[in-house]
C-alpha cells in the first residue's frame, strides 16, 4: 500500500508539472534571449571570455539550449568565427564561453554577439533563433600605453614545433617597421593600417631565456619586441595521450578549469585565481613537459575513503605556470573533486553502496592536459590498515605467545593475517591465521637465548588485494643450559723441568652455548695416586689455561657456565712423562682448499686424531690451532683463512688413546704456496790461495724461507775469456751477462770450493738458494782477486832471510868497528883537522903542515907516565885547572943531524891527543899534556940517546906492553907550528927562536883525558909549552 | 608618494644597518693612500664588462644586430662622472655607498640570470662599500674638528615602483642597467685618481650637472631611471691631513 501510494503522488506531482511547463514554456513561444553579455579579454591567455545569463527562464526550469556566438575583428562586418554552444540552462545562472584567439587579442579589436535557440527535446522541431545581443566590443589596445610600437602576446610560453601568430601594433604609422626573430627579418601580413601580424610555424626551442623577437621603426629607433617561451618536448610525447586541443584552445580550457574552480569553491577559489594573476612576473628556465600520471591505483582501507595514488613525474610548475593540477572524476556518480595533494588525492565512498567505481585522473598546465583511468571494485581493493600492539607473551626458552590487534573493515569482515618469525634477518617460520579483532599464536622450536623479530600482516579475507603494511616486534628468548662440551686441546712443554701443559678451547658456538658463557670450569684430577681434586674456574671469555703437574698422569675436564648451568665435561689425559715424541717429519702439499694431511694409523684403539698447527708464520708467537677427527679418518683438509702463500706451516697429527691420552703420531711442513727465496745467505769467502776459495754461508737458515731449499746456486764471474772452472756451466744472467754456475742440490751444504782457478785473476762470485718456484733475487757479485802463484812462497821464505841477513850485517859491522879499532884505527889527517882552519885563522894564515919528508927526527925522547898518575886521571877526571901541575909534558926532538948547530930551528912535538872531542876542544891550538910529568922530569930527553931510548921503550911498550888502561888511547897528530900558539900569556919570556919547528909529541893519552873540557889552564899548558921551546935549541 | 615612502624607509634602514655593520666589524686601513689604492683598483676590477654586462648578453640572447644596441645606458640612471667630480669627497663617498647600495639590491634580483656572476660581483660590491666606510672614517676623522657630519648616509636613493614589465622590457632594461653601472664604476675609478692627482692643485670644481643628468629619451623612458642620490656637501678637507 505504501508503495502505490508513493507511485500515486509521484504520478500526480509528474502531470502537474508536465501542464505547467506546457503553460510557461510550450504554450508561450520563446524567445529566450541572451542578456547580459559581457566580454573580457584575458591578455596572459589570449581569450576573450564571455558571460551571460537568460532570464526569460521560469524558475526551477531547465532547458537543454544553443548560443550561436559570432566574432568579428577590427569591424562587425569582418565575421572570423562562429560557433553554436549547447548548455543547459537554468533561471539567472551565469553562462561562461571562452575562445581563444591566434592573433594576440592586443593587436586588433574584437566584436562578439549571440543567438540562441532550445534545443531540448522536449520542445517540437524546428527550433527559431532568438534576436542577436547587441556587438560587444573587446579592445585591449585601451589598455595600452603611449609607446610607439607594441608587439604581442608577451611572454607567450609554446611548445617547440608549435605555430605561434605575432603582431606590432603601431602608433606611428609608418611602413619602415622590421621585425626579427632572433637577428633574422621575418615579414608578415598587414592586417590593419598600424597592425601587422607574423606567423612563426614550428617554433623550435633556441635558449632557456626565451626567444628574442622584435620590431623596430628603421630610422626611428623605436623599439618593441616579446620574448617567446618554447618549451622542449620529448619524445615520449607520441607515446602519450594527448588531449585535442590547440595550444589556443589549451590555454582556453585551462581558464575555463579555473572558472569551474572558481565555480565549485566561491570566493576562495576566486581570490585564489586572482592571486594566480599577482605572481610576480619572471620567465620560465627549462619547462618540462607534462606527462601521463603513472602508476595510478584506488584502494580503501575500511570501506569508507578510497585514496588514489599516482607517480606525478616531474613538476612542470614555472614561475609563469602554476604546478600542473590534478583533478579526480568518477564516471559513474559523475562526482570530481579537485586533489590538493600532487601524488595523492581521497575520494569519500558513498554511502548508496557502491561498488563499480570508474576513476580517471585528469593532470593539466598552461600547455596540457594528460589523464589515466581505472575500473575496479571497492571490495577488490581494500588494502586493511597495519595491524597494531603486537607483543610476546610467555617468553621461554624454546616458545613464545605472539599477540596482536587489527582493525576492522566493515561489520563482520575477517583478516586473513600472517606471521613470520625472523633470525638473524631470515624469516624461518610462517604461519597464516583468520582473525576478526585479536590475533594470538604460539610460536614453538626456538632456540634459547636468541632474539627473533616476529611481524604481523594481514589482508582482506573476501578477495585478496594487498598485504598491510607489516609490523614488527623484537623479542628474546631465555637462556638454557650449554649443549655440548667445549672443544679442549692441549700442548705439552717443560717450563723449569717441570711438564706443564696449556688447556686451549674453542668457544662454543650461539647454538650450543645457549646463553652467554659465564665460566669456564677445570678440574684436575690425579689418576696415578688419589688425591684432592684441583678445580679452577676461568671466567669467560678467557679461552685458555695453563697447568704445571708432576710426573704423574692426570684427566682433565672442562666444563663451560652460564647462568642456567654447565655444558657437558670435555675429558683430556695428560701424563707428566711426555715421552719421546721425536717423529718422521714429513711435508704436505698445499693446495688452494688448503693442506692435505694424511697420516698412517698406529694402533688399533685409537678414539680419535687431532691435528695442531700454527695459524701465523713461525716467527709469530703461534696461535694453536687443531682439529678434531673421528678415529676411522686417515686424512683431512686443513683450511684456514689466516694461511698465507710463501709461509711454512707446521702440522702435527696426534692420535687419541682410548685412555684420552695424545700421542704425537706424525709432523708434517707444507707451504699454502711456495715462493721464491726472498734473500740471500750471508756469504763468508775464505781459504784463498791463487787457485781457490771457500765460500760458506752457515748462518743461513732454510726453515723460515718461503719454500723448502732444494739448494744452492754458486754464480762465478771469471775474468774476460777464461773458461769456467771445471766443476761450473755457463749460463746467462737475466742482464744477459754470462757466468759460470754451479749448483748443489743439499740444502744442508752449506760451504763449497771454487777451485782451478787461475792466479792473480779477478773473479765475482753470488750465492743464491732455490726453491721449486725459482731461485732468490739476483745481489751484487763479490769481488776477489787470486793472489801471485809465488807469492806466498816469496813471503815465507824472503823475508826471513832478509831478517837474518840484516841481523849478520849489522852483527858484522859492528864487529868491523871493534876490529877496526883494536887492529887498524884510522891514521889522522892533519889535512882533515878542524884545528888547522882554526889555528889559520887565529894566528897565523901562513900556517901550514909540515910534511914529514922536511922533518929530520934526531932523537925522540919519550916520557913514559907513571902508571899511578894514569889511574889517578882516569879516575878523577877533574878538569885541568884542578890538576895540581905547573907545566905541561912535552916530547923533545932532539936534532941529531950533524949539522945542526947552535941554536936552529926548534921540532917541537905537542901532545895533542887526536880525539874529534879533543880535537874540538883543543880548538885553541894547544891541549895540556898529562899532568903527571912535571917539567923537571923532561930532562933527561934533551939528550938523544935518552930520547931514542925513550922512543924505542915507547914503541915496544905501545906493540906490546899497552897496559889495559891505555887500550882507549888516540893517537895524536903531528902538528908543526911556526909560531907558538899564545906568546901573550907566556908566564916567561925565554929568548925567542929566530926560526921554530915546533914537533909536538904524538903520544897517547886517555880518552878520558881527551875529553875534558878545555880550559884557561890549557892555555896556560899550551903557552907553557911555547915557553918550553927555548929548550928545544 | 606615501607608499614609495613606505617602501624607502625600511629599505634606508636596511642600507643603514648594512654600513653601521660593517662599521661595526671591519677592520679600517688607517693608511690613506693605500685605502686610496685599493678603492681604485676595486673600481678597475668592477667597471670590467666582463664581469656581469658580457656574459648577461649573451645568455639573454641580446648579443644579435639589432638589440645590441638598444642596450646602452640610461642617462641619468647612474650619477656622470662630471656630477661625482663636482660632489665633495663626503658626499661622493655617500653618493657611491648609496649607489652601490641599489646595485646590489637590483643584482639580487638578476641571480637567476647570472648566479654565479651576481655572487662574485656581490662580494666585490660589498667589500668595496667597507672600504667606502673605511675612507669615510679616515675623512670624518681629519675633518671632526670642523663640522660634525651624520654618518648615515642619508635618506638613501629610491626605489620607484617599478611597472610590471614583460620579459623582454626586463631583458633590456637589466642589460641597460649593467652596462650603466660598468660606466660608472669607470667614473669612479677617475674619481678616485684625482683624488690621488689632486695633492698640488685644488680639488673643488663648480657643481656642474652632468649631461646625463637630463631627462632621457627612448627606451629609457617609464620607470626606468632613478633619481640618484648626489651628496653636494662640500667642505673643506683640513690642511696637513689629507692629501688636496
Amino acid at each position: 500500500m505504501a508503495l502505490f501510494a508513493i507511485f500515486q503522488t509521484t504520478f500526480l506531482l509528474a502531470l502537474l508539472s508536465l501542464r505547467t511547463y506546457e503553460s510557461e514554456v510550450l504554450s508561450e513561444p520563446l524567445p529566450l534571449t541572451p542578456e547580459s553579455l559581457k566580454v573580457s579579454v584575458s591578455s596572459t591567455r589570449q581569450c576573450l571570455h564571455l558571460q551571460w545569463t537568460v532570464h526569460s527562464l521560469a524558475y526551477h526550469q531547465e532547458l537543454k539550449m544553443v548560443f550561436q556566438i559570432q566574432i568579428s575583428r577590427f569591424k562587425t562586418s569582418n565575421v572570423i568565427w562562429v560557433e553554436n554552444y549547447r548548455t543547459t540552462v537554468k533561471r539567472n545562472r551565469v553562462l561562461h564561453w571562452s575562445w581563444g584567439s591566434e592573433l594576440p587579442l592586443e593587436c586588433a579589436a574584437h566584436f562578439i554577439r549571440m543567438r540562441s535557440m532550445v534545443d531540448d527535446a522536449r520542445i517540437p522541431k524546428p527550433g527559431f533563433w532568438s534576436n542577436w545581443s547587441s556587438w560587444e566590443e573587446a579592445d585591449a589596445q585601451n589598455s595600452l600605453g603611449h609607446d610607439p610600437l607594441f608587439v604581442f602576446p608577451k611572454d607567450k610560453l609554446v611548445e617547440e614545433g608549435s605555430n605561434v601568430t605575432i603582431c606590432y601594433v603601431s602608433r606611428i604609422h609608418q611602413d619602415n617597421i622590421s621585425c626579427y626573430l632572433e637577428g633574422v627579418q621575418i615579414y608578415g601580413e598587414q592586417l590593419d593600417r598600424s597592425v601587422s601580424a607574423f606567423e612563426l610555424k614550428n617554433v623550435s626551442f633556441i635558449r632557456k631565456r626565451g626567444t628574442n623577437v622584435f620590431c623596430k621603426v628603421d630610422q626611428g629607433g623605436a623599439l618593441g619586441g616579446i620574448v617567446l617561451f618554447v618549451s622542449r618536448t620529448k619524445s615520449i610525447r607520441e607515446k602519450v595521450q594527448v588531449m585535442t586541443w590547440t595550444t589556443g584552445k589549451m590555454s582556453c580550457f585551462a581558464l575555463a578549469m579555473l572558472e569551474w574552480l572558481q565555480a565549485g569553491r566561491g570566493r576562495r577559489g576566486a581570490a585564489g585565481w586572482m592571486a594566480l594573476e599577482r605572481q610576480p612576473r619572471w620567465w620560465p628556465e627549462d619547462p618540462e613537459v607534462l606527462e601521463e600520471p603513472k602508476d595510478f591505483s584506488c584502494e580503501t582501507q575500511d570501506l569508507k575513503t578510497l585514496t588514489c595514488t599516482w607517480d606525478p613525474g616531474s613538476d612542470t610548475g614555472l614561475s609563469k605556470q602554476p604546478s600542473q593540477s590534478y583533478t579526480l572524476f568518477e564516471s559513474f556518480s559523475g562526482k570530481k573533486t579537485l586533489c590538493k595533494r600532487r601524488n595523492w588525492c581521497n575520494w569519500q565512498v558513498a554511502q548508496d553502496s557502491q561498488e563499480m567505481y570508474n576513476f580517471t585522473l585528469v593532470a593539466e598546465n598552461y600547455l596540457r592536459k594528460r589523464s589515466v583511468s581505472i575500473l575496479f571494485n571497492l571490495t577488490q581493493r581494500v588494502h586493511p590498515m597495519t595491524p597494531y600492539n603486537l607483543f610476546p607473551k610467555n617468553v621461554g626458552a624454546t616458545n613464545a605467545t605472539m599477540t596482536w590487534k587489527v582493525h576492522s573493515i566493515g561489520n563482520n569482515s575477517t583478516l586473513l593475517c600472517q606471521l613470520e618469525l625472523l633470525a638473524e634477518g631470515k624469516v624461518i617460520q610462517q604461519h597464516n591465521l583468520s582473525i576478526k579483532v585479536n590475533g594470538e599464536y604460539l610460536l614453538s622450536e626456538l632456540e634459547p637465548d636468541t632474539e627473533y623479530v616476529a611481524r604481523v600482516r594481514c589482508a582482506y579475507t573476501n578477495h585478496f588485494w594487498k598485504w598491510s603494511e607489516l609490523i614488527s616486534q623484537k623479542f628474546n628468548t631465555a637462556e638454557a643450559a650449554p649443549s655440548e662440551a667445549p672443544d679442549v686441546w692441549r700442548n705439552m712443554k717443560m717450563v723449569s723441568g717441570h711438564p706443564t701443559v696449556s688447556l686451549f678451547w674453542k668457544p662454543l658456538s650461539k647454538v650450543h652455548a645457549n646463553g652467554k658463557i659465564l665460566f669456564y670450569k677445570v678440574i684436575v684430577e690425579n689418576l696415578d695416586k688419589p688425591s684432592r681434586l684441583e678445580v679452577l674456574s676461568i671466567p669467560a671469555p678467557a679461552s685458555s689455561t695453563e697447568l704445571t703437574l708432576d710426573q704423574c698422569s692426570y684427566q682433565i675436564h672442562v666444563t663451560a657456565h652460564n647462568s642456567v648451568g654447565p655444558s657437558p665435561a670435555s675429558v683430556t689425559v695428560v701424563s707428566g712423562d711426555p715421552g719421546n715424541e721425536e717423529v718422521e717429519s714429513g711435508r704436505v702439499n698445499g693446495t688452494e682448499d688448503g693442506f692435505s694431511v694424511s697420516w698412517k694409523p698406529q694402533s688399533g684403539d685409537a678414539t680419535g686424531y687431532v691435528v695442531e698447527w700454527c695459524d701465523g708464520p713461525q716467527d709469530l708467537p703461534c696461535v694453536l690451532q687443531w682439529k678434531n677427527l673421528g678415529p676411522n679418518t686417515t686424512s683431512t683438509v686443513i683450511s684456514s683463512g689466516a694461511f698465507r702463500p710463501g709461509v711454512r706451516y707446521n702440522f702435527r697429527i696426534y692420535e687419541i688413546s682410548a685412555k684420552r691420552m695424545a700421542h704425537l703420531l706424525e709432523k708434517k711442513a707444507g707451504y699454502l704456496e711456495e715462493l721464491a727465496p726472498s734473500d740471500n745467505p750471508q756469504v763468508v769467502m775464505s781459504n784463498l790461495t791463487s787457485h781457490s776459495f771457500t765460500l760458506s754461508w752457515k748462518d743461513y737458515s732454510t726453515e723460515s724461507q718461503p719454500g723448502f731449499i732444494q739448494g744452492y746456486h754458486v754464480y762465478l764471474k771469471p775474468k774476460a775469456g777464461e773458461q769456467c772452472p771445471p766443476a761450473f756451466e755457463k749460463t746467462v744472467l737475466p742482464e744477459d751477462s754470462v757466468c759460470c754456475k754451479h749448483t748443489t742440490d743439499n740444502p744442508e751444504q752449506k760451504t763449497f770450493v771454487v777451485e782451478n782457478l787461475q792466479p792473480e785473476s779477478v773473479y765475482e762470485f753470488f750465492v743464491t738458494p732455490y726453491t721449486s718456484v725459482g731461485e732468490g733475487p739476483l745481489d751484487a757479485f763479490t769481488k776477489i782477486t787470486t793472489p801471485d802463484e809465488y807469492s806466498h812462497i816469496l813471503i815465507r821464505i824472503i823475508l826471513p832471510m832478509i831478517f837474518c841477513v840484516l841481523i849478520v850485517m849489522i852483527i858484522c859491522y859492528l864487529k868491523s868497528q871493534w876490529l877496526k879499532e883494536k887492529c887498524y884505527p884510522d891514521i889522522p889527517d892533519p889535512y882533515k883537522s878542524s884545528v888547522l882552519s882554526l889555528i889559520k885563522s887565529k894566528e897565523n894564515p901562513h900556517l901550514t903542515i909540515m910534511n914529514v919528508s922536511d922533518c929530520v927526527p934526531d932523537a925522540i925522547e919519550v916520557i913514559n907516565k907513571p902508571e899511578g898518575s894514569k889511574i889517578q886521571f882516569l879516575g878523577t877526571r877533574k878538569s885541568l885547572t884542578e890538576t895540581e901541575f905547573t907545566k905541561p909534558a912535552y916530547i923533545y926532538l932532539l936534532p941529531t943531524e950533524k949539522n945542526y948547530s947552535g941554536p936552529g930551528p926548534c921540532i917541537c912535538f905537542e901532545n895533542f891527543t887526536y880525539n874529534q872531542a879533543a880535537s874540538d876542544f883543543a880548538s885553541c891550538g894547544h891541549f895540556p899534556v898529562t899532568p903527571q910529568a912535571p917539567l923537571h922530569q923532561l930532562g933527561p930527553l934533551t939528550s938523544p940517546e935518552n930520547l931514542l931510548k925513550a922512543l924505542e921503550q915507547n914503541y915496544m911498550n905501545s906493540l906490546g906492553e899497552i897496559p889495559a888502561g891505555e887500550g882507549n888511547l888516540n893517537y895524536v897528530s903531528q902538528l908543526a907550528s911556526p909560531t907558538s900558539g899564545d906568546k901573550d900569556s907566556l908566564p916567561t919570556n925565554p929568548p925567542e927562536p929566530a926560526l921554530c919547528s915546533e914537533y909536538k909529541m904524538q903520544m897517547a893519552i886517555p880518552l878520558g883525558l881527551a875529553s875534558a873540557p878545555p880550559s884557561e889552564n890549557s892555555s896556560l899548558s899550551s903557552t907553557t909549552l911555547l915557553g918550553q921551546g927555548e929548550h928545544c935549541r | 608618494m606615501r607608499a614609495q615612502r613606505m617602501r624607502r624607509t625600511p629599505l634606508s634602514v636596511i642600507l643603514g644597518l648594512l654600513f653601521l655593520s660593517m662599521a661595526a666589524t671591519s677592520k679600517c686601513l688607517g693608511k690613506y693612500h693605500e685605502l686610496l689604492l685599493q678603492l681604485q683598483r676595486q673600481a678597475d676590477l668592477m667597471q670590467d664588462t666582463s664581469t656581469l654586462l658580457d656574459p648577461y648578453i649573451r645568455i639573454q640572447g641580446l648579443d644579435t644586430p639589432g638589440l645590441k644596441e638598444h642596450c646602452r645606458e640610461c642617462p641619468g640612471a647612474f650619477p656622470s662622472e662630471d656630477a661625482l667630480r663636482g660632489l665633495s669627497r663626503q658626499g661622493f663617498l655617500r653618493t657611491l655607498n648609496a649607489t652601490l647600495g641599489l646595485v646590489l639590491h637590483r643584482l639580487t634580483a638578476l641571480y637567476q640570470d647570472l648566479p654565479e656572476a651576481q655572487q662574485l660581483v656581490g662580494l666585490n660590491i660589498r667589500g668595496f662599500r667597507s672600504n667606502i666606510h673605511c675612507m669615510s672614517q679616515l675623512l670624518r676623522s681629519s675633518s671632526e674638528a670642523e663640522t660634525p657630519e651624520p654618518t648615515q648616509p642619508g635618506p638613501g636613493p629610491t626605489l620607484p615602483p617599478t611597472p610590471p614589465s614583460d620579459a623582454f622590457q626586463h631583458k633590456l632594461k637589466s642589460c641597460r642597467f649593467l652596462r650603466g653601472y660598468h660606466r660608472f664604476m669607470h667614473s669612479v675609478g677617475h674619481v678616485l685618481r684625482e683624488w690621488g692627482e689632486s695633492r698640488s692643485r685644488s680639488r673643488r670644481h663648480s657643481p656642474r650637472r652632468a649631461p646625463g643628468d637630463t631627462a632621457p629619451a627612448g627606451p629609457c623612458r617609464g620607470g626606468a631611471r632613478r633619481t640618484w642620490p648626489l651628496w653636494r656637501d662640500r667642505r673643506l678637507m683640513p690642511r696637513g691631513q689629507l692629501p688636496r
